[in-house]
């Protein structure tokens, strides 16, 4: 009995330790509201876990030292003890009782995580996110698209439609610091959102499996403040109608050289630096809007100026080969 | 099949052909345990060869194409090809023990199982000498991913599920047939041991979900298109752009990919229900209450499948019913591990081996279960889903779980199985060289996975990963060190190891009163079952006999 209640009180005392000690061993600091709530919920349920897996592991250590055999003969019999209802029914419903708490406090912290807060003064913006072999394509509202590194202003919430075009695989969109991840799955939308106070860059990148280069398909969200976003969303506004390379050099560089390497030398996909094939604006629309062989329609539903952009870029700077 | 007394035609005799040909349970159970192994030792090398990939951040061991394929057929292997058989063939050497029957139902049936096994896992094993080598979209093998996937190594994929399912549904029926009708004299339902209680449910499971993912993956084969001479079949069960949805296979796949894993969880409970008495010289604490929570567990485990697809999307009040669900399990889970540890309570425990084992499960189970309390809750789950972190939690319940008790099940019956005893101390040496060498592995995911590493990538370049992946590299090779151990074990006992008799364990169940090895037809006579500890009474009633004489 002794036992019990010195086992008791470290369970005690651990529970209250822990949420600092824990600070390590929880998802990485949060960012965002969602994000923010996603951690206290694993914080919370941390409290059980630790007191539960100190108890377990408690009792069996002491079982295992005061119950050795000692001197004992070998085969000499312990206790004939065969069980009693009551001690059953009391591990039955304890860990019921927990499980109710952690339910309830997930379900208080579920509107938090989940709801986009409604607009406020300064607005909502919207962000349509298409995951693709193997590179992330952002559209803003006025038409702007980028490549893999989004921007988006402090303090406002962003909505984003997550989604992948019907002739691609299964991505995940997930930037840890920025709530939990939601699969971008071809025919669907999904939608998540997030709210970041700091400006700063977060990174994350595509959490289901999509192919050879899935481990290349990394993402970052740079959060600026709110006047300096909007001044690139329209200095990028203007750049892209004018068909500046910018553009063009993000998908050289996200949806091109992840196969093909940063200077066209090959890699997972064969060497196209010298290519004639490069030097053809209608090759390489042709080619990007619909693939070959093993390669993916990476632009199939690109604008005119998206290949624009890439080809453009292309003719200034053709891949050398390193 | 000597019971019959026809004789064996003389081509069957040979040492080798009488392997070949045999249909007694516990030939085919050694049988599934050796292939078992031999694939256990190569999916343990694939898994030795991706964690050097991961040692470092930007290393270039393995190619992305071919660090897919190794973990593809790692993971596939090592629960259809490892696990899942170990499970099998100690169930078909020690239930028709357990029970006093002389074999199995059907055992043409059961070295047909064996056979599809070993086919199946042939074709899995040479998938990397196909077109294109072998599949390479991980073992739950999602469309479209896994449609539009190149080259054959996907279609044989599919065909080796097929077999291998076919295979497990043979095996499970066998089971469930034997467990119900051959049960020997005054064996009640609860005077059978623990361990044939775990095979019963695993068999009525296997039942359960087997046809669903056979269903999933021909579908899947229909949408990756077949022909047949004239014919060619091309559908779109998956694909969007004809009105197809690639979540339904994820729900196809996972009705079936989560009871699987307590396909392979309840044997390995039952092996530690078996073993944890036996060390501590008591019966089980609460019986009853152990073999009610496996039937809870099973029936619960079919009910909570797409807590797998928290992330796809679904809407709230399915994600809420599949958390709670979910967490349910754990109640089952935790009446098991309780009354495991009431049983060591005011024992008589000694160390050997098997016991290691049983108390090495207890400590490590215990962790595997405790995380799969985040996953359960939907929220928590959209973060730590699909990284490092499930990585761990499922390596920590199915090796630190199944594999443990497994070990500690080769370590119990293998007098029984082959007369001699496995060496002690080379065990124990293996045993916490294993301890240490998974926990090294294994632990580190955790945070990995908190820190936001995905699954399944085959390189990184973030360097503040760089000192976990390598620990758990380190922790991998010691690992094989200890498999190795298990190797060196085998293989100098098989000559030199002490015969030990009958029953070194003073074990409680009908197995033991065979002797060691047991004759083709089990036992002469099998004595009346009064409980679920035969051999206890067996030995009290001796004991009380000889008193009685002294005493007169």
């Amino acid at each position: 009995m002794r036992l019990l209640f010195a086992l008791a009180g470290f369970v005690l005392v651990a529970a209250t330790v822990a949420p600092s000690a824990l600070a390590q061993f929880a998802p990485v600091t949060p960012e965002s509201p969602n994000a923010d709530g996603i951690r206290d919920s694993y914080l919370f349920v941390s409290i059980f876990v630790l007191g539960i897996f100190v108890l377990v592991e408690g009792l069996l250590i002491a079982f295992i030292v005061k119950y050795r055999r000692r001197n004992r003969p070998r085969f000499e019999d312990g206790a004939p003890i065969e069980g009693t209802t009551r001690i059953e029914l009391v591990w039955t419903v304890l860990p019921v009782v927990v499980l109710f708490l952690i339910a309830a406090f997930v379900f208080i912290e579920l509107p938090g995580i989940k709801n986009i807060p409604s607009a406020g003064a300064s607005g909502q913006l919207e962000i349509s996110v298409s995951g693709r072999q193997y590179y992330w394509q952002y559209e803003y509202p006025n038409g702007v698209i980028t490549i893999d590194d989004m921007r988006a202003p402090a303090g406002v919430p962003v909505r984003l439609e997550i989604s992948a075009p019907d002739s691609d695989v299964i991505h995940s969109w997930w930037i840890p610091a920025l709530g939990g991840k939601i699969d971008a799955i071809p025919g669907t939308v999904n939608e998540t959102w997030f709210e970041a106070q700091n400006p700063g860059v977060y990174r994350g990148q595509c959490a289901e499996l999509c192919g050879p280069e899935h481990a290349q398909m990394l993402a970052s969200v740079e959060v600026m403040p709110r006047v300096e976003f909007a001044l690139w969303l329209e200095e990028r506004r203007a750049a892209q109608s004018a068909s500046a390379i910018e553009l063009g050099k993000e998908e050289w560089g996200g949806v091109c050289a992840k196969c093909h390497g940063l200077s066209g030398e090959g890699g997972i996909a064969p060497r196209i630096a010298g290519s004639l094939v490069l030097s053809d604006p209608t090759s390489v629309e042709d080619l990007v809007r619909n693939g070959r062989r093993t390669m993916p329609a990476v632009g199939s539903g690109w604008t005119a100026e998206q290949v624009l952009a890439l080809t453009n870029y292309l003719k200034e700077n053709p891949p050398n080969g390193g | 099949m000597a019971a019959r007394g026809e004789p064996t035609p003389t081509w069957q005799r040979g040492k080798v052909a009488s392997w070949l040909v045999t249909t007694d349970h516990k030939r085919i159970g050694i049988l599934y345990i050796w292939t078992a192994l031999v694939f256990f030792v190569l999916a343990g090398l694939m898994a030795l060869l991706l964690r050097l990939q991961l040692s470092q951040a930007n290393a270039d061991v393995l190619s992305a194409d071919r660090y897919n394929e190794l973990i593809t057929i790692h993971g596939t292997a090592m629960v259809f090809l490892v696990v899942v058989p170990l499970i099998a063939g100690f169930a078909n050497y020690l239930v028709p023990l357990m029970i006093g029957a002389r074999d199995v139902a059907f055992p043409r049936l059961n070295a047909l199982s064996y056979w599809l096994f070993f086919l199946g896992g042939a074709i899995l094993m040479l998938s990397f000498f196909a077109d294109g080598g072998a599949a390479d979209t991980g073992w739950t093998a999602y469309p479209p991913l896994s449609t539009q996937a190149p080259g054959n190594g996907q279609d044989l994929w599919i065909l080796s599920l097929h077999i291998l399912s076919a295979s497990s549904l043979a095996g499970a029926i066998n089971f469930i047939v034997t467990i119900h009708n051959m049960r020997t004299r005054g064996m009640s339902w609860t005077r059978m041991p623990l361990f044939a209680w775990s095979i019963l449910l695993y068999g009525w499971l296997l039942i359960a979900i087997l046809p669903t993912l056979s269903a999933g993956l021909t579908l899947l084969l229909l949408d990756r298109g077949i022909s047949f001479g004239p014919w060619e079949v091309q559908t779109s069960f998956f694909d969007p752009a004809d009105g197809g949805s690639p979540v339904l296979y994820q729900h196809a796949f996972w009705f079936f990919g989560h009871p699987e894993v307590y396909v392979i969880a309840l044997p390995a409970f039952g092996m530690i229900s078996e073993v944890l008495p036996v060390f501590s010289r008591r019966p089980v604490f609460g019986y009853r209450a152990v073999a009610f929570s496996t039937v809870a567990i099973a029936l619960f485990s079919w009910l909570v499948w797409a807590h797998h697809l928290f992330t796809v999307g679904l809407p709230i009040p399915v994600q809420v019913y599949f958390m709670i669900a979910s967490m349910l399990i754990a109640v089952p889970t935790g009446i098991k591990i309780f009354n495991w540890l009431a049983t060591l309570w005011r024992g008589n425990i000694s160390f050997d081996t098997p016991m290691l084992y049983a108390l090495g499960f207890l400590s490590v189970f215990v962790l595997g279960g405790l995380t799969g309390i985040y996953l359960a809750a939907f929220p928590i789950d959209w973060q730590v889903h699909d990284t490092y972190f499930v990585v761990a939690h499922f390596h920590y319940t199915l090796f630190g779980g199944a594999m443990f008790a497994i070990f500690a099940g080769f370590f119990y019956w293998w007098p029984k199985m082959f007369g001699r005893l496995l060496d002690e101390t080379l065990g124990k040496w293996q045993f916490w060289t294993l301890f240490i060498g998974f926990n090294l592995a294994f632990f580190p995911q955790h945070l990995l996975g908190l820190e936001g590493m995905p699954r399944r990538v085959y390189t990184y370049s973030n360097e503040s990963w760089e000192g976990y992946n390598l620990a758990s590299t380190i922790g991998s090779y010691v690992m094989g060190v200890a498999v190795l151990l298990f190797i060196v074990n085998v293989v100098r006992t098989s000559r030199s190891g002490p015969r030990v008799g009958n029953d070194p364990w003073q074990a409680d169940t009908l197995e033991w009163y065979a002797t060691s090895p047991p004759p083709p037809h089990n036992f002469d006579e099998v004595p009346y079952v009064t409980s679920a500890r035969p051999l206890y009474d067996l030995r009290r009633k001796l004991r009380e006999q000889r008193g009685e004489r002294a005493l007169g």
